[in-house]
C-alpha cells in the first residue's frame, strides 16, 4: 500500500477544510485535504444565500450585534453553545474574517450609493453578489486560493479509517482515490483535522448532499471519539416537494434581504398556519417554529411531514419580489408565477447541532492527534463565520503544539486490515446479492419515517430494530456488476453503507437518551423543553467493551439563560 | 403564456432560439404528465474495460416536475444500475451535473426532462466513467488566467467605497457555476490541439476579476495569448446554454475584448477587418476575412480551402471581383450613423 505524508490530513475540502489548510500554509505547515467530493461543489458551504453579520461589521450597532448574538445561542443552538465562544467568534469574524473576505474580492453587495444591502431586522446579513450565491462564490474563491497557495489536495478520495499508536493518538489516515481506485495510507505528522460539516444526508429527503453519509461521525466514534447531541436535528420545513431532486430548494421563511416581507405557509385547506412576521418576528432563521406550527398541522390531519401543505410568496408586493428574482426562478422554471403560487412542500433533513464533543477554545477532541474544524464539532450548529474561527482556532492550536521529530510508522498491521476490509466491499454480487445503493435507499427511508421531525419512542426503537437488521442481514450481500477499479461509486457506495448504520445508530441512541424536547428535537413521548435537568450535553462515546456509553455535562450560562424551567415544547418560541 | 412579442423583449439568443424551435421551458412542461413514460437512451463507457461507448436503454415513470437529473437518480439508485453520474446539490448550486441532451448541453437538475431523451456526456472533456467527465483540464484553464482578484492600491480596509453601478459588469459573470456547459457547446474547442482558445468558461471566470474595478492587473497579455480571445467567433452557442443566463458574448467575452483593445488596439485586426468587409460588401465574407487576418499564412491550408468551396462556405472568385449585396449603401449609412464603427 502505497503511503503519502503531510504534517496535518485535513479530512474535508468545505469552508472548515480549505480555510484550516490556508491558515496552516500560512504557518509553514503542510496541509493535504482529502475531499470526499468536489471542493467548491459538495458540501453545505455552497448552500448560503447570504453570510451573517457579527458583532458591529459593517456599521452594526449594539443592538444588531445583541441581536445576532442572541439567534445564534438561542434560535439557532438552543442554549446548547458555550456563550464565551459566541463572543470570541464574533469578535474574530469582525476584525479578520469579513476584512479578509472582502480584500481577496468578495463583493458583498452595496447599492448605488455604496451603502452595503442587508437584511430587515436586527439581526443582519448580506449577500455576495447577490442573494442566494454567497456560499458558492465564498467556496469559488476557497478553492482558487487553495490552488494558488500550493495547497495538496485529493478530491473524490473518501477517508475509510483513521490510524492510531498503541496510545490511541492519531497518525494517520487509510483512503480510496475512487477515480483511480487506489487505497493508500498517509502519515500525519502534527494531526488529522476531521471537517466534515454539519449536513449527513441520512434520510431520503435531505439538504445534504449526494456523497454524504456521516463519515466524519463514523471515523470519529470508532476511533474513541465522543460525540453529543446529535438527535438535535434540524430540518427544513419548506422546500420543495417536487420534482424529487429539489429535496434541497428552500422557499426561504426568512426576511427577504432589503425587505420586511416573509413567506407563509398553508395547510391542506389553504389556511395560513405560519408568518414569520407574526409568529416569530425576532427569529433570523425560523425553522423550529416552522415545524411546531407544521406539527400541529400534521396532528390535525391538515398536513403530512412529507407534504400536503404549501408555502409561497403570493401575498407580497411584486416590486419587494423582484429583489428576490433569482430565487423565484425556481417558481418559473416549473411554470409558477412567484406572485400568485403556492408550491408544495415538505420536510428536508438539514444541518445536525450536535457533532463530535470538541473544546470550543481549541478544537481538540479527546483523542490525541485528532481534532476538529467547522459544524461536524457538536460545539455550534453550520455557520460560514464560526465556521472559518475555528478553522482559524485548529490552526492555531496545532502551530503552537510542538512539532514531533519525524513521523511515525503507521502499524502495518492495522493498514493491512483495513485494505482488506476495503478491498472486501469490492465484490462481484452473490446469488442473493443486494446492490450497495438499494441498502443506502432504504437506511434512508428508514431515517425518513421513523426519525422524521415527529417522533417517539416505539418509533426511535424500531428504527434501532431496523438498522440491527439491515446490518446482520443486508449488508453482507452487497456486491457489484462491475467490479472494475475506475471511478466505482457502487464500491464507495457499500464503504458508505456502513457508515451510515454507525451514524444512524448512533443518532438514535443518542435520541433515545435525552428525555425533552428541545429546538428542532422533538419526541412526543416527552413533549417539554426541560431547561432544569437537559439542558446538558448529552455525550455518547464507546465504553471499553464496545457499548454504548452516556455521560452529560452542563451547559455555563454567563451571559443569556432562559426565562423558563420547563415549557411545553411546542409553546417555546426557539 | 407570452406572446412572441412579449418572449422578445427578453431578447437573448437562448431564448428566441427556443421559442422558435417550440423548444421554450413552457413548451417542455408540457410534454409530459403523470402516468406516462420516459424513454432514456444513456451512453455508456468504462474505459477501464470497454473498448468504446454503447448506449442502453431505460423505460423511466414521469413524477410531477421531473427533471433530466431525476431520470439519472431512478436509474442510478432506484433502479439500481450502476451508472456513473456526477451531481452534489441538485438545485443549480454545484454545477457538477451537466450532461448533454438530445445532443444540447444541460444542466441535468435544472432542465425539465423530455419524453425520448438520448443523454451524453460533455464535450472537449476526458470521459472517466459514463457521464463523469474529468474536469481538470478545464479547471487548469482558469487556473492560467489567473481568476483571483489583483489589487494594485491598498485595500482600504472593511468596508471599501464601490457601487453596485461599478460592479455591474463583474456581476453578470459572477452569476457562474463551472458547469462547463458553455465549454462543451463551444464550436472552436472542436479544433482541439489546433486552437489555443481558452473557451468561454475559463473567459467568465477571468471576468469576475477582470471586469472588477478593484483589480489593477494589466491583463491584456491573458486575454490575448493565454486565453486567445481573438479566436472566439461570437456564434452565442454558449450563451444559448449557459444555464445561469450569462450573457456570455454581450457581457463577458465583448467586454474583455473592449478591455485587450483599449489597451492594445493593434490586437483588434480580427474584428476591425471583420467590421470593414461587412461595411464593404453588406454582409460577411469569409475568404477576405481569412486573407485579411491570416494574410498569405490562410494559403497553407488548401485541403481545408478545397472543402470549404465545395461546400459552398467560400466562393474564391467572388472575393476577388469585389461583389457586394444589394441595398450594400443602407449598410453604409447605418455604419456611419453608429458612433465608432
Amino acid at each position: 500500500m502505497k503511503t503519502r505524508t503531510a504534517d496535518v490530513i485535513i479530512v474535508g475540502g468545505g469552508a472548515a477544510g480549505t480555510y484550516t489548510a490556508l491558515c496552516l500554509k500560512k504557518a509553514g505547515i503542510e496541509p493535504l485535504i482529502l475531499a470526499k467530493g468536489l471542493i467548491g461543489k459538495s458540501g453545505a458551504s455552497i448552500f448560503a444565500g447570504n453570510l451573517n453579520l457579527h458583532g458591529h461589521v459593517f456599521g452594526g450597532n449594539d443592538a444588531e450585534a445583541a441581536a445576532m448574538r442572541d439567534y445564534i445561542v438561542r434560535w439557532y443552538n438552543h442554549y446548547l453553545i458555550d456563550q464565551d465562544y459566541v463572543l470570541k467568534g464574533e469578535q474574530w469574524t469582525e476584525e479578520v474574517y469579513y476584512p479578509e473576505l472582502e480584500e481577496a474580492g468578495l463583493y458583498f453587495r452595496r447599492d448605488d450609493q455604496g451603502k452595503i444591502v442587508t437584511s430587515y431586522g436586527l439581526a443582519r446579513c448580506a449577500a455576495v453578489n447577490q442573494q442566494g450565491q454567497s456560499g458558492i462564490l465564498l467556496m469559488d474563491l476557497r478553492r482558487k486560493q487553495v490552488i494558488q497557495n500550493g495547497i495538496q489536495t485529493l478530491q473524490e478520495t473518501a477517508v475509510t479509517s483513521l490510524v492510531q499508536n498503541s496510545r490511541g493518538e492519531v497518525i494517520g489516515v487509510v483512503a480510496l482515490h475512487c477515480p483511480s481506485g487506489e487505497v493508500f495510507s498517509v502519515q500525519a505528522k502534527r494531526g488529522v483535522v476531521i471537517a466534515t460539516g454539519p449536513a449527513d444526508r441520512l434520510a431520503s429527503r435531505a439538504t445534504g448532499t449526494r456523497e454524504q453519509s456521516g463519515d466524519g461521525l463514523a471515523l470519529t466514534y470508532r476511533a474513541g471519539g465522543e460525540l453529543l447531541n446529535l438527535e438535535i436535528q434540524w430540518w427544513h420545513a419548506s422546500d420543495f416537494k417536487w420534482p424529487p431532486c429539489w429535496q434541497r430548494m428552500h422557499v426561504y421563511p426568512n426576511p427577504l434581504v432589503g425587505t420586511a416581507k416573509t413567506a407563509r405557509m398553508y395547510n391542506s385547506d389553504g389556511e395560513q398556519f405560519f408568518d414569520q412576521s407574526t409568529d416569530t418576528p425576532n427569529s433570523f432563521a425560523p425553522y423550529p417554529t416552522q415545524l411546531k406550527r407544521l406539527a400541529e398541522q400534521v396532528a390535525k390531519g391538515k398536513a403530512e411531514l412529507n407534504g400536503k401543505y404549501f408555502t409561497g410568496y403570493d401575498h407580497i408586493e411584486p416590486e419587494a419580489l423582484r429583489k428576490y428574482a433569482r430565487q423565484l426562478k425556481a417558481f418559473e422554471k416549473v411554470g409558477l408565477q412567484a406572485k400568485t403560487a403556492r408550491v408544495e412542500t415538505a420536510t428536508t433533513w438539514h444541518y445536525r447541532q450536535g457533532g463530535i464533543n470538541t473544546n470550543p477554545h481549541t478544537m481538540e477532541t479527546n483523542v490525541p492527534g485528532l481534532y476538529v474544524a467547522g459544524p461536524v464539532g457538536g460545539h455550534n450548529n453550520g455557520s460560514l463565520g464560526y465556521t472559518a474561527f475555528d478553522a482559524y482556532t485548529c490552526a492555531e492550536t496545532i502551530k503552537n503544539k510542538p512539532a514531533p521529530a519525524g513521523f511515525s510508522t503507521l502499524p502495518q498491521a492495522v493498514l493491512e486490515a483495513e485494505r482488506d476490509r476495503v478491498m472486501r466491499l469490492l465484490r462481484k454480487m452473490p446469488a442473493n446479492g443486494t446492490p450497495p445503493i438499494a441498502v443506502k435507499t432504504k437506511i434512508r427511508e428508514i431515517m425518513y419515517e421513523k426519525m422524521g421531525f415527529v417522533k417517539s419512542k416505539q418509533g426511535m426503537e424500531s428504527a434501532l430494530d431496523d438498522m440491527r437488521r439491515i446490518r446482520e442481514e443486508d449488508a453482507p450481500r452487497m456486491g457489484l456488476k462491475n467490479v472494475s477499479l475506475n471511478e466505482n461509486l457502487g464500491w464507495q457506495d457499500a464503504l458508505d453503507v456502513y457508515n451510515l448504520l454507525d451514524t444512524c445508530e448512533l443518532t438514535i441512541r443518542s435520541a433515545l437518551n435525552r428525555k425533552e424536547s428541545r429546538g428542532p428535537f422533538y419526541r412526543t413521548d416527552f413533549p417539554d423543553t426541560d431547561n432544569e435537568n437537559w439542558l446538558v450535553k448529552n455525550i455518547l462515546f464507546k465504553g471499553g467493551d464496545g457499548s454504548f456509553q452516556f455521560r452529560t455535562e452542563p451547559y455555563r450560562l454567563p451571559y443569556y439563560q432562559p426565562d423558563f424551567k420547563r415549557q411545553k415544547y411546542l409553546e417555546v418560541l426557539w | 403564456m407570452a406572446t412572441l412579442t412579449q418572449q422578445l423583449d427578453r431578447a437573448s439568443a437562448r431564448y428566441l432560439g427556443q421559442v422558435e424551435m417550440h423548444d421554450s421551458n413552457e413548451d417542455r412542461l408540457n410534454r409530459l404528465k403523470e402516468g406516462d413514460f420516459i424513454t432514456a437512451r444513456i451512453c455508456r463507457l468504462d474505459p477501464s474495460i470497454d473498448k468504446a461507448p454503447y448506449f442502453e436503454t431505460y423505460r423511466v415513470p414521469y413524477v410531477k416536475w421531473m427533471r433530466v437529473l431525476d431520470v439519472l437518480i431512478h436509474i442510478s439508485e432506484g433502479l439500481c444500475v450502476e451508472y456513473a453520474h456526477r451531481w452534489y446539490c441538485g438545485v443549480k448550486k454545484c454545477g457538477t451535473c451537466a450532461v448533454r441532451v438530445n445532443g444540447r448541453e444541460t444542466l441535468s437538475c435544472w432542465e425539465p426532462a423530455q419524453p425520448d431523451m438520448v443523454i451524453e456526456p460533455l464535450r472537449h472533456l476526458p470521459v472517466v466513467r459514463d457521464l463523469i467527465v474529468d474536469r481538470e483540464p478545464y479547471e487548469r484553464k482558469v487556473m492560467e488566467l489567473g481568476p483571483l482578484l489583483m489589487r494594485t492600491q491598498p485595500y482600504p480596509g472593511l468596508p471599501e467605497y464601490i457601487t453596485d453601478r461599478e460592479m455591474r459588469a463583474a456581476s453578470y459573470a459572477m452569476d457562474c457555476i463551472n458547469c462547463m456547459a458553455c465549454y462543451s457547446a463551444c464550436p472552436v474547442l472542436d479544433l482541439g490541439t489546433e486552437t489555443n482558445f481558452s473557451g468561454p468558461a475559463p473567459l467568465v471566470q477571468l471576468a469576475q476579476v477582470a471586469l472588477d474595478p478593484r483589480d489593477g492587473l494589466d491583463r491584456l497579455s491573458l486575454i490575448e495569448h493565454t486565453a486567445s480571445i481573438s479566436e472566439c467567433v461570437s456564434c452565442y452557442r454558449c450563451e444559448e446554454v449557459c444555464p445561469a443566463e450569462i450573457p456570455i458574448v454581450s457581457r463577458v467575452i465583448e467586454p474583455l475584448k473592449a478591455l485587450a483593445f483599449a489597451i492594445s488596439p493593434a490586437n483588434k485586426k480580427h474584428q476591425a477587418a471583420f467590421l470593414e468587409i461587412v461595411r464593404d460588401r453588406g454582409r460577411i465574407d469569409p475568404s477576405a476575412l481569412v486573407l485579411k487576418t491570416q494574410g498569405l499564412r490562410a494559403l497553407l491550408s488548401p485541403v481545408r480551402a478545397l472543402r470549404l468551396w465545395m461546400k459552398g462556405k467560400i466562393s474564391p472568385s467572388k472575393t476577388f471581383l469585389g461583389w457586394t449585396i444589394p441595398g450594400v449603401e443602407q449598410v453604409r449609412r447605418l455604419f456611419s450613423a453608429v458612433k465608432g464603427a
